[in-house]
């Protein structure tokens, strides 16, 4: 059974399609790497598939269920089982990095449990373990704001392995990074990710990390797909092609 | 720049034309409403037709205006002011309590953005119908809402809680919901992502993100209690206000004064502390710089003078331009030095104090007032309650009174008009010598070589123009009114009078604030070029304050209107002396065709106020 299933999906915003007609399955284990030019519609598709945006037409299942047609109590049980890592890290600066980290475990915890462990912070082993495998326990109890772009990112991974999904989904996860770190975080991942058996969906704007992590890439133009090939089935043609100027194709 | 000569002959014939300026811009029809207002205002008191001076009030105020070196000190009378200070602090700290908990609730009901967490896929308009609803409260007075509740309650601490805790519950919920609705929605938007229920979300995300700006607040609206809980003293709940005005009643002076300098020194040490605390949340990042420029300022031989950068209100005395150092040399540079080391050291604390504040005080303050919760769901309040509806209905207005509360409504918003006029204006004059970084020695506009006098009146001047800011704003208006009613006749001038002193204590200090925090970089740079101070002033302090001024003017005028209420309380006038005439004669009927009346004006103002301050930006 697949992990993820898009049905002839449609994203509209307005007037503009970001996604068009996509139909789309991706299964346990794989890894899988979206590329393509700004405004093709990789962040769409990760939006899609983690329940932020519903589609405008079409159906997207996840983890066996129609995230359209669910509760939102439903829904939410669905997408504990989909962790996401941003461009932006999208972490709470002021707070401790425990708390940042802890933030994994608020799908399951209960309200009062989530309110001490603000006052008291609760599970810091557990926590320090994510950070271990992230490279960075002796962050635990900094401020988030101080760390750097690299310490942030590998703040939002501990956050996503405390979390536990079945997928990791990835939206831009190095473009605020040095080259030198994005190979860093992107070896982490797929580290993590093999490690623990995970599904990771990653959208990246360099083909050579795509091709060096990834073991399948999907090709993404102005909301189709272009390609759809494990790695190695990928040609320099293809890619080209993918890059070329909308008025040469 | 336009009256600069062309650079050839052949550019001026062929060069790019200037179109004319405009001559009707949004700020000077604006400025012609204000001064149309103001003088459209003036009619109704009668000035220039009628006598509106009392001159056989003279004697009684130079009376009043000498007691104030003479302080009744007698250790009876200093042990019944001493308690009268205390309660009026533990008032304000329960109100505040109160109304910051009531808020945070309704903050988030109130906020667009809870609702969107809630109802991801379909919008619901629950948080604009409550921001609607929570309105009315907000534009009642707290002093109108303690009339109420001593109707309900009798005379009972929980009627000055409750008087502050239900319209700053209003007020603290609508600007929580804002500071909610303005904070970054990612971290929350990614949580909800990973299937995070709702309310653990916002307190892992948007609490702890807004949590400086919350807190802030909260102690500026601690500011603002400590007046209210003077004010509500008035009218019975004990305190302050109530002691002032029984020695006021009954002419004694001596005791008066003493009573008032009580007050000036609970509302000048708050909000004092309260200063420094927000304006150490409001930006940690610049404490941060401010505690590194300390350290390195301590290390070597005055490094922080090496910046050459002008001291932020936070860091006064830490890192000085060079010149301030050179000129605070001697027994200045030594008062200096102390006043640094002090204000240093209540920085450091600050922290600690604040939460001494939070731990200690409320607890204490809840026990000390000791209210009698229980009449909050007694049976008697639900009968009294009961009563009220029923006097209430059904709403009739007669021909007869809509001429009255037409003719009350134009009286109280030409009251409001002239007050704010006063205390703009006025506080406007009074902030410049109220801020430090302008005339005192070292500040951008006092000479390189100034004598020991012209330094001993720099600071003579601002030390005066602060504390007559201070006891402007630390007598609650209804005490102004009386007094502007030694010498004036009652009427709607006595009432404008009293409401533009007290606010032009609160607009001055604020005013200052503003010009303290200026950005002094542009100002340093026209001096750098030769412009002499006038011009300074002109084409750089102005055009950089002169916004901010009008805004906070404009805010001001709302609140004003509210508190013209209070100065009616006393017989100055207009709607508010009909309120609480209806409210101490249980003329429920009345009062809520008038009250609605009120509400009306008061969000006419709000949305003429809000209209002009978007045309400012």
């Amino acid at each position: 059974m697949p992990l993820f299933d898009l049905q002839r999906v449609t994203q509209r915003f307005g007037d503009v399609a970001a996604l068009a007609e996509t139909s789309l399955s991706i299964y346990p284990g794989e890894r899988v790497a979206l590329v393509g030019s700004s405004g093709a519609g990789k962040s769409t598709l990760l939006r899609l598939l983690n329940g932020t945006l519903l589609p405008s037409q079409g159906e997207v299942w996840a983890l066996g269920h129609p995230l359209g047609r669910l509760s939102s109590r439903q829904r939410r049980r669905v997408q504990r089982q989909i962790g996401t890592i941003y461009q932006q890290f999208h972490l709470v600066e002021p707070l401790r990095v425990v708390h940042n980290v802890n933030a994994g475990h608020l799908g399951r915890w209960p309200l009062w449990k989530a309110v001490l462990s603000l006052v008291y912070p609760l599970e810091r082993d557990r926590a320090i373990a994510a950070l271990h495998r992230v490279g960075i326990p002796e962050k635990l109890d900094a401020r988030t704001e101080n760390l750097s772009g690299g310490q942030q990112q590998r703040v939002a991974i501990a956050r996503v392995l405390v979390q536990n999904p079945l997928v990791i989904l990835a939206d831009e996860p190095v473009s605020s990074l040095d080259p030198e770190r994005s190979r860093d975080v992107m070896a982490l991942l797929r580290e993590l990710v093999v490690e623990d058996g995970k599904t990771l969906v990653v959208s990246l704007h360099t083909v050579e990390l795509a091709r060096q992590f990834c073991d399948r890439i999907i090709g993404l133009r102005q909301g189709r797909i272009v390609f759809d090939a494990p790695t190695a089935a990928i040609s320099d043609a293809m890619l080209t092609q993918l890059y070329a100027l909308e008025d040469e194709g | 720049m336009t009256s600069a000569p062309p650079q050839t002959p052949a550019a001026a014939s062929t060069g790019p034309v200037a179109p004319t300026a405009p001559v009707w811009t949004a700020g000077r029809v604006w400025l012609l409403v204000a001064l149309g207002a103001i003088a459209l205002s003036l009619i109704p008191t009668g000035l220039f037709r009628t006598d509106v001076v009392n001159g056989g009030g003279l004697p009684q105020l130079g009376r009043f205006a000498r007691a104030s070196l003479t302080p009744d000190l007698s250790a009876e009378f200093l042990a019944i002011a001493g308690q009268a200070t205390v309660t009026t602090l533990f008032y304000a700290v329960c109100g505040t309590t109160l109304s910051v908990a009531l808020g945070l609730v309704g903050g988030v009901l109130m906020s667009a953005v809870w609702w969107q967490a809630v109802f991801p896929q379909r919008r619901r308009p629950f948080g604009q119908v409550l921001r609607l609803g929570l309105a009315v409260p907000r534009a009642i007075h707290e002093l109108i809402w303690g009339l109420f509740f001593v109707n309900i309650f009798g005379l009972d601490p929980l009627v000055a809680i409750l008087g502050i805790a239900v319209p700053y519950g209003a007020i603290v919920a609508k600007v929580f919901a804002d500071l909610l609705d303005e904070t970054p929605r990612q971290p929350l938007q990614a949580l909800l992502n990973s299937g995070v229920a709702p309310l653990p979300a916002l307190l892992y995300t948007l609490l702890p993100q807004a949590f400086l700006d919350l807190l802030s607040y909260s102690f500026y609206r601690f500011e603002c209690s400590i007046r209210s809980a003077a004010v509500l003293g008035i009218i019975g709940a004990g305190g302050l206000g109530y002691e002032i005005f029984l020695s006021l009643q009954s002419l004694r002076y001596e005791q008066l004064w003493t009573l008032f300098y009580a007050l000036f020194a609970l509302n000048g040490s708050v909000d004092v502390i309260s200063a420094l605390l927000r304006q150490r949340l409001d930006s940690p990042t610049r404490m941060d710089l401010n505690l590194k420029r300390q350290r390195s300022a301590r290390a070597g031989v005055s490094s922080a003078a090496l910046s050459g950068q002008p001291g932020t209100p936070a860091s006064l005395g830490a890192s000085r331009s060079p010149a301030w150092e050179r000129r605070t040399r001697g027994a200045w540079g030594l008062g200096h030095a102390l006043l640094t080391t002090l204000r240093e050291r209540l920085w450091q604390a600050l922290p600690a104090i604040a939460l001494l504040l939070i731990v200690i005080l409320i607890p204490v303050s809840f026990r000390w007032v000791g209210a009698d919760y229980s009449k909050l769901w007694s049976p008697r309040t639900a009968t009294l309650l009961g009563d009220v509806v029923r006097l209430a209905t059904p709403i009739r207005i007669t021909a007869a009174d809509g001429a009255q509360l037409l003719q009350l409504s134009l009286q109280t918003l030409a009251m409001s008009v002239l007050a704010i006029a006063l205390a703009s204006v006025g506080g406007i004059l009074l902030a410049f010598p109220a801020a430090y970084t302008f005339f005192l020695p070292g500040g951008l506009f006092s000479g390189t070589r100034e004598s020991r006098m012209q330094r001993a009146i720099a600071w003579a001047g601002f030390i005066a123009t602060r504390l007559v800011l201070l006891v402007c704003r630390a007598i609650p208006a209804p005490i102004w009114a009386l007094v502007a009613l030694f010498v004036f006749f009652p009427g709607i001038l006595p009432g404008a009078i009293a409401l533009g002193l007290h606010n032009l204590g609160i607009l001055g200090r604020l005013k200052a604030e503003v010009i303290e925090n200026l950005d002094q970089r542009p100002l340093l740079a026209l001096q750098a070029q030769g412009a002499p101070a006038p011009s300074v002033f002109l084409y750089g302090v102005l055009p950089l304050t002169l916004t901010r001024f009008l805004a906070y003017s404009l805010y001001r005028w709302e609140v004003c209107m509210r508190e013209t209420v209070i100065v009616g309380l006393v017989g100055a006038g207009g709607l508010g002396r009909l309120l609480t005439e209806q409210l101490s004669s249980f003329d429920y009927r009345g009062l809520v065709v008038s009250l609605g009346c009120f509400i009306l004006l008061t969000f006419g103002v709000d949305a003429v106020s809000g209209a002009a301050r978007r045309s400012l930006r």
